[in-house]
């Protein structure tokens, strides 16, 4: 009797697979399926971060695209976003200990799947997909600021399954994946100089070269060679030997900082914002960018004459998405830009946008 | 003993008149005895009293039945149940800022016994650390009334006073026990004695302790978040006072509290711990008409984050010594004028471990003169002029002038207009001006001028009701409002100019019935408190805008029905949304709370014990704190407190 019910079973859900088989492949139904999701860090004591949406024709944005589809906010600072499939995973940062997180949803409704708490994940920075598993840098509690307590977590999807943890000295923040590599830059402040190679198929650590600073990695160019922020320098890297292949220095002035390096569609050229701050705090600076093969950065020609708390491109328009703070405590800009600097138009999103994730 | 002194300075310059009128305090009779042409006699005023000189500006005193109801909860559940002043909550028993008539947290000038207690280095009050048995008794002042109590005082200020107590003895023990494990315990004694036909001797020593340890039974309400939180609080009141036949009066007074506050205690990586102690110490001597008073207060703060063992300490000395003196001037129409004047010295201290140098201090010092003039039996005038100095800084002169004028004054039936216009200032606190980098030597105080006119009428039918009703209309303009701007890494300038504006309508309505009493109060305030002026090129998001956590309308209801010693109380309160960002871009809403309070006591002649049950947001209203986590939901206290009371008065000279 119950082999006859199983057989049956089985036969209708045979029967069920063939029939879905037949049918062409279903487009994703969801209210997020295509666009731009900005990510905007909030104020951190106000926990008021959130995940920005709108679509490449639109002008105005959902600010706040989380709480419209599950009710509450994802309480804390947005840090990062990226997707795998039809999960996508949200870095929280809440300003008290033990409320972080990582918020597993539904990538085309943002409708929450399940949440991997601050035991796991603490004080994450940055977010990258690679295959069916997400990393996921983290601060840990870090609590006397040491830079001590890192490491990367590791997450695998669909089935949410929190894989492990890799410890990483220095404060591990940037990260850029590449054909099973996984790059692990730090923080400026954390006292390390080292880039941490992680083998994806094993989650070990496969190689660690040491720089003469904090490492920051930028991504893999159309030569698929690995760039990486040093300091003051813009290096460029084998990805098999890790010998630096080109060195640049960006310009001479020490008190300036290069932030939010970021490649063209084309991955041949790279933007990057220099900053510095006067005496009276204010910070001032430009966007610049570079080619690949380019021998010197000119840092006497600026790009856009402005600096930005965010820099993106949009891999399928090639246009430049920059992100605006005019203060933690008011809404954030998204400013579009075409590749030869001229402006588009600017999207009012949320407060303190960081970063943008496109699909 | 009489003075005499010349009134023709009041034609002279005004600030020439502040000083002299108060270098006159110091000089000998003789040398003033001259061309007099009108007589100023001094007059002895007991207490601490400044409201006398704010006329034309609105002062609520909060009666005795409120405070015992509210005895074992601090003061910001209090008011905001009496008054529409708006609190900036971080959570149950965490910090908790006030916004008084739409200005900042540092607009509010917080005063024990007519001193400034807001924290020297924060320029503000954590009403969280004020617990209702701190003190016995307290009046609201509605508007800026810095010409008359100094610096803070542009959205108002907190009278909290300690009074001489009415009987012998009288002991009582408390404890309250509350929900998610919470409770509070109290001693107090009061006492008092006649020593000889010359002198009385009474003071009160008080003791509380409150432990709020928030163990709630969920971690989240609606998806958000309820923020573990432990918050010890321990504080001693000691009042002493000592009065004599001829007019002479010494009190001291010391009031020390502890706080302290851990977020997420049980993660000892990344709890985070707020220890705050405040020593504040007073002696006021009075003789006649002279008023003399010493006062030293320590500030310290400690934070801690994972290893509490050595966390960043803080502490500010303030040492202030200020001497007044009243007169008294009877007019050839009855007509009288009550002058104060005043000097007062303060010296502050500090050693903050962000500061330009390890230890920073600077002087301070005001001159006053605070006058009430009864002009004729409906007309009341105050003119009060006060110019502060301060080490390296020139605040502004900071006069007043209020009026109050009985339209109808009948024994059933008044109506009153009142008026006043104030400036305003806030010195810059001491972060402000010393913190390494970030803070701004140069500065400038935030100044403004307020405006406001309003109604008060009482109306008594009969011998059992009584009807009071007041309606309010200001407007403050704040210029060189501080601002610690993120976009300059967080440093403090002068950027903003803030227009705060609304109305305020508060009604009551009381009955006494022989055994039978009952009384409503309900009260409505509309404040539009919005940027003029602000600093970028995104301002212009801002301009116009409400200002962050200022709720655009407050409204509360509080009914009591009483029989005997048996009484039930209902407690109401609304606030519209606030803002969470410049832009109005996202907000908080609106909510409204309710509690109901029962209430009996057995009098067993010279025992007292009263029993006290009290339901808190009884709707279990779903609400937010600044931090975006959510409130409790509803909770339960029940209390007892057990007092002997002997019936012999303490007889004070008058």
């Amino acid at each position: 009797m119950n082999k006859q019910l199983i057989r049956l079973a089985v036969t209708a859900s045979f029967s069920s697979f063939l029939w879905s088989c037949n049918q062409s492949d279903p487009a994703p139904k969801g209210d997020y399926v295509q666009g731009i999701f900005v990510i905007n860090e909030g104020n951190f004591s106000q926990n008021n971060g959130a995940i920005s949406f709108f679509t490449r024709e639109q002008t105005t944005s959902e600010a706040d695209i989380f709480t419209t589809v599950n009710g509450a906010p994802a309480n804390g600072g947005i840090q990062g976003y990226a997707e795998v499939g039809e999960r996508g995973v949200i870095l929280v940062d809440n300003s008290a200990s033990g409320l972080d997180k990582a918020v597993i949803v539904n990538s085309n409704t943002f409708e929450t799947v399940t949440t991997i708490g601050a035991s796991e994940i603490e004080n994450p920075r940055e977010i990258v997909a690679a295959g069916n598993k997400v990393y996921i840098s983290c601060w840990g509690s870090n609590s006397d600021y040491s830079y001590k307590t890192g490491y990367i977590a590791v997450i695998e999807l669909p089935s949410n399954r929190f894989v492990k943890k890799i410890n990483i000295n220095s404060g591990p923040e940037n990260l850029v994946y590449n054909n099973g590599k996984l790059y692990v830059g730090t923080v400026s402040y954390g006292g390390g100089k080292m880039l941490t190679v992680i083998n994806t198929s094993t989650d070990e650590i496969e190689k660690t070269v040491t720089l003469n600073a904090a490492p920051s990695p930028i991504g893999i160019d159309a030569n698929g060679k690995l760039w990486v922020n040093v300091g003051t320098q813009a290096i460029r890297m084998n990805t098999e030997t890790y010998a630096e292949e080109a060195t640049l220095a960006i310009g001479t002035n020490p008190s300036k900082s290069a932030s939010n390096f970021v490649f063209s569609s084309d991955r041949k050229t790279i933007f990057f914002v220099l900053s510095y701050s006067d005496a009276n705090f204010v910070s001032h600076g430009e966007t610049y960018k570079f080619g690949i093969t380019d021998a010197q950065i000119d840092v006497n020609t600026p790009f856009i004459k402005r600096i930005f708390t965010g820099l993106s491109v949009d891999p399928s328009q090639g246009l430049i998405y920059a992100a605006v703070t005019p203060s933690y405590a008011q809404a954030g800009y998204a400013v579009r830009y075409r590749t030869d600097g001229s402006l588009v138009d600017s999207v009012k999103v949320g407060v303190a946008p960081t970063g943008f994730f496109f699909k | 003993m009489l003075i005499h002194y010349t009134f023709s300075v009041f034609n002279k310059r005004k600030l020439l008149l502040i000083l002299s009128v108060t270098t006159g305090l110091f000089v000998p009779e003789n040398v003033q005895a001259q061309n007099d042409s009108v007589r100023l006699e001094p007059v002895t005023v007991r207490g601490f009293a400044p409201e006398r000189f704010m006329s034309g500006l609105k002062v609520q005193k909060i009666d005795s039945s409120a405070l015992s109801n509210f005895h074992f909860q601090n003061i910001s559940d209090l008011l905001s149940l009496y008054t529409p002043l708006a609190f900036k909550n971080y959570g149950h028993g965490q910090l908790n800022t006030v916004s008084f008539r739409g200005t900042s947290a540092n607009h509010t000038a917080v005063l024990w016994n007519g001193l400034n207690i807001n924290s020297p280095i924060l320029g503000q009050t954590d009403f969280s650390t004020i617990p209702v048995a701190g003190f016995d008794e307290l009046s609201v002042q509605y508007g800026s009334a810095a010409s008359i109590v100094g610096s803070d005082a542009v959205g108002g200020s907190i009278l909290l006073g300690s009074t001489a107590p009415a009987q012998s003895l009288h002991l009582s023990i408390g404890r309250q026990q509350e929900s998610f494990n919470n409770s509070q315990t109290q001693l107090t004694a009061q006492y008092g004695k006649v020593i000889n036909p010359k002198y009385t001797f009474s003071g009160k020593t008080s003791a509380y302790d409150g432990r709020i340890r928030n163990e709630y039974p969920y971690t989240e309400r609606r998806k958000y978040a309820m923020l573990p939180s432990e918050t010890f609080q321990r504080g001693l009141v000691q009042d002493l006072f000592l009065q004599s036949e001829n007019g002479r009066e010494l009190s001291a007074h010391i009031w020390i509290t502890e706080n302290n506050l851990t977020l997420t205690p049980k993660d000892t990586a990344g709890r985070e711990q707020t220890f705050t102690k405040a020593y504040r110490t007073m002696i006021r001597y009075q003789y006649k008409a002279f008023t003399f008073r010493t006062s030293w207060v320590r500030d310290i703060i400690d934070y801690a984050k994972g290893d509490l063992s050595r966390p960043d300490h803080a502490v500010t000395d303030k040492f202030a010594n200020r001497l007044e003196r009243d007169f008294k001037l009877t007019l050839k129409n009855n007509s009288s004028i009550q002058i104060k004047a005043g000097g007062e010295w303060t010296y502050y201290r500090a050693q903050v471990a962000g500061y330009i140098s390890p230890v920073n201090s600077e002087n301070r010092g005001d001159l006053y003169v605070l006058t009430r003039l009864q002009a004729t039996t409906r007309l009341l005038v105050s003119v009060n002029l006060r110019q502060a100095f301060i080490t390296r800084y020139n605040p502004p002169f900071t006069p007043s002038l209020g009026a109050e004028y009985y339209l109808i004054r009948n024994p059933d039936y008044n109506l009153k207009f009142k008026g006043s216009v104030g400036k305003s200032y806030r010195v810059p606190t001491l972060n402000e001006r010393y913190w390494k980098d970030l803070g701004n030597p140069d500065i400038k105080p935030e100044n403004g001028w307020n405006k406001e006119i309003g109604f008060e009428q009482n109306y008594l039918p009969d011998n059992q009701n009584s009807f009071y009703t007041s309606l309010t209309a200001y407007h403050n303009r704040i210029k060189d409002w501080t601002y610690w701007n993120a976009s300059r890494n967080y440093r403090v300038e002068n950027l903003q100019q803030v227009l705060a504006k609304g109305i305020e309508l508060q009604a009551g309505w009381k009955n006494n019935l022989a055994a039978w009493k009952s009384g409503a109060n309900i009260s409505y305030a509309l404040n539009k408190s919005t940027q003029e002026k602000a600093y970028d090129a995104y301002s212009i998001d801002v301009i116009g805008k409400q200002l962050v956590f200022v709720p655009v309308h407050t409204g509360s209801f509080i009914a009591f029905v009483q029989h005997n010693h048996t009484r039930l109380t209902a407690q109401f309160q609304t606030t519209s949304k606030r803002f969470a960002t410049f832009d109005n871009s996202q907000y908080l809403n609106g909510f409204m709370l309710a509690n109901l309070l029962a209430e009996t006591t057995f009098d067993l002649s010279k025992v007292k014990l009263r029993f006290q049950g009290q339901i808190n947001n009884i709707s279990d209203t779903f609400y937010l704190n600044v931090r975006n986590n959510a409130m409790p939901g509803r909770s339960f206290a029940v209390s007892l407190i057990i007092s002997y009371q002997s019936p012999d008065k303490i007889k004070y000279f008058l």
